[in-house]
């Protein structure tokens, strides 16, 4: 169909439109229900991640990179979503995962759920504007309800327990699980070393994630410093230092170059050996420097040819070359040293401290990495992550980075709501009574709303194995009747329905955070009655 | 191809123009030209009002914009229409002059003309529409000055409620509709924050991070950045100051040869270490004289390099290279500081200060903010939400918000909205046609029925019943016409209602405008009747497209 079609008074077409023929347009309600039925394909694809019991998914990309996750945001960033309202999909678990790092699956499932209700309202003939506008005031009293229900967990510096179970929930449904509690306390220890207690504020550039491949999930630790995947230029260097100084360098241990352009013509001999006496003269008295202003270790972000390789060892100066740009920033700040930019201005006070620098050697593959331990700073920590296979170390990252997201967002906002899809389902009756009061059409949108709401539990209970319908109305009607609203859905068939007692936790912000944004993306794509797309050639 | 006679006899053709132009004439190229922007009216016609619908378009390159505002959806259209083109220029005019209303005048225009389609073909000539058609804009807009009402500007608080109203108006029709209390306090604030004489919109700055609830946007009463790239040693500068003393630069602080085709000739080993002292001390120079002035944060448009980035950590300064230009230009604006492009010469009267400076995470990223400032006359809005081109219509909307606002300061005349004050100029012009006794008195008459379009758009675009509304509307006005005079469609209430009382307000100079640009458009499409549209010259990209028909 094109994009504009008219015809003269002679029935001839004409063009109004530049490449008129290329262009494709849906409108009306058309439109509108195509948009649906793609948003609902992709959340389906989701559905089945969703909670401890949730499926994990296999993503290869075009060049045969195997992905494997169970996080909603990676999966959908991966999927290469052609069609427009997907891509809008895939955005707004983005936008979770760069907000509160945590609950991108939810965030989908529960937007698919929302439009599969309107689909429904659409077929009675509700405008999609009053669908919307009911959606917004159901939004309004879910939050509110929210809010209501919240509870806030009390946690100190020295008492991180309650922090502790918030981000074993988040990890709950990861690959990870097999190592429940440490990788939970990993978590916790890394924000609370690097976070801003007063400000409330947690830079994540602190916090490095290594990943090796080998030994084991449970092998994976904290270091209270940093990793880094170098090892010592000399293999006859040192393992291990003790209480080392180390000089940060970011100059290359060679004879200084000017950075104009330069020529320097030899001629006879003598010149030549000049140059070589003059290049083993710097060499020597830059290692002086080092020595003299007292380090015992060099870390340089470039690199030295193999003589001054040799040189430093003679000199018993274990060197570290060609380590990155951030590992360089934060082992300064992680030994309190400081990045010095040419050998003059070394000096004792720029040097930074660590208890101990060793060279640790994994398995029988001759692969090192080099650990800087005890820093005089502990504000930079490094998850060093190990795992059987690439694919489970990256899964792990990922999930890690979320349980830290959800301790971040506690730090942040100590207030949790209860998980196991508790809060869903108690926000859900609480839509329903309100929609009961509305006179005017919203009513039956919020009534969707609060049908949408219950598909979390839904695909909760399905994933878990449990029958969907059954444990809803079973979950709801206890709700009811005694009025605790921290009932949920058992997924670990535990037969404790109150996930306060289960200690299943999710922050509030990130509940809330869902709702908003799934609520107003369906807005928008409710809104949409008009889609004019430039078809690319090969279509 | 020259002109195709339409001559029964055979002639010689005598050609005139080059082979391949196309020419139309007459009065069919006149109605085919009415059609065309009939039909480009129709693709924008359900975006008006608060129930109207937003348009989902890909461009070629597939970026994806989601919008409901008149003129980006006829700029990506990309009509190649001529006659269909001035009403893109309408749009885009509307949009530079007043911001909002862009979507209604493209639709008055296509209505003036769909409503003298019929005189066109009954022989009627164009000139004696074009005539009536001025003469009903003058009428119109000089009615529209005797209705608005003015506010007093003197009681702040009135004047605030006035423009707090105007905002909320021009957002009815936007995604944010439903946040409306929300955003036009911002909008509003933002607004009052500039200069009030110059009113310059680019002193307000809108950054857009994805990731949370459009609820979670705030306004900065100072600049808001987003960190740019560092360089490492970046982390161990301090992030916050309290008073912080605040120099930018248009300097590159970076260590590098000073001119890029410059060539040393070493002659012997021992100067090269005389040649990178040299250069070392050009940058240390720039640095301590820097320091010198005692400023402890410094930004640049140019790269701040790795070597100053750890200079400054090592002295407690933070620093920022690679800043935009507008977001500098703010940070002066707020802070009192020059933009210097050297170093020499710089002292602590360059520096510019605010009352607190901070690095801060929002969403996924860091924000450089600088907050209370003594002379901001600048501000920043914070976009959040949960798509990419969620937030980009967000801003969309707000722009145009920002527009009315201004336009309502700077003229504190207002009209009633949602079709009001149309069917009350509809009237008007009914009542004075009557007592002309030339052919504009149809004209007039078309006019006042063409302008009846956007009460019963906006009652189609809400799924009410149109000619109900429209014949109840009318008679309103025309029973009393100064009681009933803001007579319009209440969406809210499905009803027909004073929607002066319900602050349903626009400044009159939207209107005013809309009205003179429409009848503008109009009178332009009518007084063409022939196009001669010379072939493209080789094009590679059009070959194979269909020539554009008459």
């Amino acid at each position: 169909m094109s994009a504009i079609y008219t015809t003269d008074e002679y029935g001839r077409p004409f063009i109004i439109v530049r490449e008129q023929d290329k262009k494709h347009r849906k409108t009306g309600i058309e439109a509108t229900k195509a948009h649906i039925v793609a948003a609902k394909t992709v959340s389906n694809i989701v559905r089945t991640s969703l909670g401890p019991r949730g499926l994990d998914k296999i993503l290869i990309s075009p060049d045969g990179d195997i992905t494997i996750s169970n996080d909603g945001a990676t999966i959908m960033s991966q999927m290469a979503i052609e069609n427009q309202i997907g891509k809008l999909l895939v955005e707004l678990s983005k936008s979770q995962d760069d907000e509160i790092g945590d609950g991108t699956t939810g965030i989908v499932v529960l937007a698919g759920a929302l439009l599969e209700q309107a689909e429904e309202l659409l077929d009675r003939g509700i405008h999609p504007i009053r669908i919307s506008d009911g959606f917004e005031r159901a939004c309004k009293i879910a939050v509110a309800h929210l809010d209501k229900v919240s509870d806030v967990i009390p946690w100190s510096k020295d008492d991180t327990s309650d922090l502790f179970k918030c981000a074993k929930t988040s990890l709950g449904s990861k690959i990870v699980n097999k190592c429940h509690d440490q990788f939970a306390q990993i978590a916790v220890d890394a924000i609370l070393s690097v976070a801003d207690l007063e400000r409330k504020d947690v830079d994540f550039e602190l916090i490095k994630m290594e990943g090796k491949v080998g030994g084991e999930l449970a092998n994976t630790s904290l270091v209270k410093g940093v990793v880094i995947d170098k090892d010592f230029s000399h293999p006859q260097m040192p393992k291990e230092i003790k209480d080392a100084k180390i000089a940060i360098l970011t100059c290359p241990f060679e004879p200084p170059k000017p950075k104009t352009k330069h020529k320097l013509d030899i001629t006879t001999v003598k010149e030549f050996e000049e140059l070589q006496k003059y290049e083993r003269d710097t060499f020597e008295s830059m290692i002086k420097q080092v020595k003299d202003c007292g380090a015992n270790v060099v870390a340089c972000q470039w690199g030295f040819d193999d003589e001054a390789n040799s040189l430093l060892l003679q000199h018993k100066l274990p060197a570290i070359r060609w380590v990155g740009g951030p590992e360089i920033e934060l082992l300064a700040i992680a030994t309190n040293g400081r990045i010095v930019p040419r050998f003059e201005d070394l000096s004792g006070e720029k040097l930074g401290s660590a208890g101990t620098i060793r060279e640790m050697t994994f398995g029988t593959t001759n692969e090192n990495m080099i650990v800087v331990e005890d820093c005089a700073n502990s504000k930079a920590v490094t998850v060093f992550v190990r795992g059987g296979n690439k694919m489970i170390v990256d899964e792990a990252k990922r999930s890690l980075h979320d349980a830290m997201c959800v301790v971040r967002n506690l730090i942040v906002d100590n207030r949790v709501v209860y998980g196991g899809a508790a809060a869903e389902i108690s926000c859900s009756i609480a839509v329903d009574k309100e929609a009961d009061q509305v006179s005017s059409i919203e009513q039956y949108a919020m009534r969707s709303f609060a049908r949408a709401l219950d598909a979390i539990p839904m695909a909760l209970a399905e994933n878990s194995g449990l029958p969907p319908i059954e444990t809803l109305s079973f979950v709801k009607s206890q709700q009811i009747k005694q009025g605790i609203t921290s009932l949920g859905v058992d997924c670990m068939d535990t037969g404790i329905n109150d996930m306060k007692e289960q200690f299943v936790f999710d922050p509030l912000i990130s509940k809330r955070q869902q709702f908003l944004l799934a609520t107003q993306l369906v807005k928008m794509i409710l809104k949409i009655d008009d889609v004019i797309v430039h078809k690319t050639d090969d279509q | 191809m020259a002109r195709r006679g339409q001559v029964p006899m055979m002639q010689p053709q005598v050609i005139v123009l080059k082979e391949g132009t196309d020419t139309s004439q007459g009065v069919p190229q006149l109605l085919s030209n009415i059609s065309a922007c009939l039909a480009v009216c129709d693709t924008i016609r359900t975006t008006l009002g608060p129930r109207g619908m937003d348009k989902l378009i890909v461009d070629g390159q597939g970026r994806v914009t989601i919008s409901n505002d008149g003129a980006t959806i006829m700029k990506l259209l990309d009509v190649v229409q001529p006659a269909a083109r001035t009403l893109v220029d309408i749009a885009r005019a509307q949009d530079a002059e007043v911001g909002d209303g862009t979507t209604s005048v493209v639709l008055l225009a296509g209505e003036l003309l769909k409503e003298v389609k019929e005189f066109v073909e009954e022989g009627v000539s164009s000139q004696v529409i074009i005539r009536g058609f001025r003469r009903a804009a003058e009428l119109a807009i000089e009615r529209i000055r005797q209705l608005a009402v003015s506010v007093d500007r003197t009681d702040a608080a009135e004047a605030r409620a006035l423009l707090e109203k105007c905002a909320a108006t021009s957002m009815n029709s936007k995604l944010i509709g439903s946040q409306k209390e929300f955003f036009t306090k911002m909008v509003v604030d933002a607004v009052m924050r500039l200069d009030q004489d110059q009113l310059n919109e680019d002193m307000i700055g809108i950054k857009k991070i994805p990731g949370g609830a459009m609820q979670d946007s705030l306004l900065v009463d100072g600049v808001a950045f987003k960190k740019s790239f560092s360089y490492a040693g970046f982390e161990q500068q301090p992030k916050a100051f309290d008073a912080p003393r605040i120099v930018c630069l248009n300097v590159e602080l970076e260590l590098k040869a000073e001119k890029d085709n410059a060539e040393v000739r070493v002659d012997r080993v021992a100067d090269y270490q005389a040649i990178v002292d040299a250069e070392w001390k050009i940058i240390f120079d720039k640095l301590d004289a820097i320091m010198a002035t005692g400023a402890n944060v410094v930004l640049s448009r140019l790269p701040i390099g790795d070597l100053a980035t750890q200079y400054f950590a090592d002295r407690n300064v933070f620093c920022a290279g690679r800043v935009s230009k507008d977001d500098l230009d703010r940070v002066c604006e707020a802070t009192g500081c020059r933009i210097q492009s050297t170093t020499t010469d710089l002292t602590a009267a360059h520096l510019g200060t605010c009352e607190r400076f901070e690095e801060r995470q929002i969403g996924g990223q860091r924000f450089n903010l600088f907050r209370g400032c003594p002379e901001a006359k600048t501000c920043t809005i914070v976009l959040r939400g949960g798509a990419e081109q969620f937030i980009d219509e967000v801003e969309r909307s707000l722009h145009d918000s920002i527009m009315v606002v201004r336009r309502a300061i700077k003229s504190h005349a207002v009209v009633a909205g949602g079709g009001a004050i149309e069917m009350e100029l509809s009237r008007y012009l009914r009542e004075s046609a009557r007592r002309i006794e030339e052919k504009q008195q149809l004209v007039i008459t078309a006019v006042a029925k063409a302008l009846e379009v956007v009460p019963r758009q906006l009652c189609e675009n809400a799924g009410f019943d149109t000619t109900d509304f429209i014949t109840q509307l009318r008679a309103r006005h025309a029973q009393d016409p100064d009681r009933f005079r803001w007579y319009g469609v209440d969406i809210e209430e499905e009803a027909v209602s004073d929607l002066f009382e319900k602050f349903v307000w626009e400044p009159a100079l939207v209107k005013i405008n809309a009205i003179a640009s429409a009848t503008e458009a109009a009178c332009l499409v009518l007084s063409v009747d022939e196009t001669v549209s010379s072939q493209k010259s080789q094009d590679p990209m059009a070959a194979g497209r269909p020539m554009p028909g008459r």
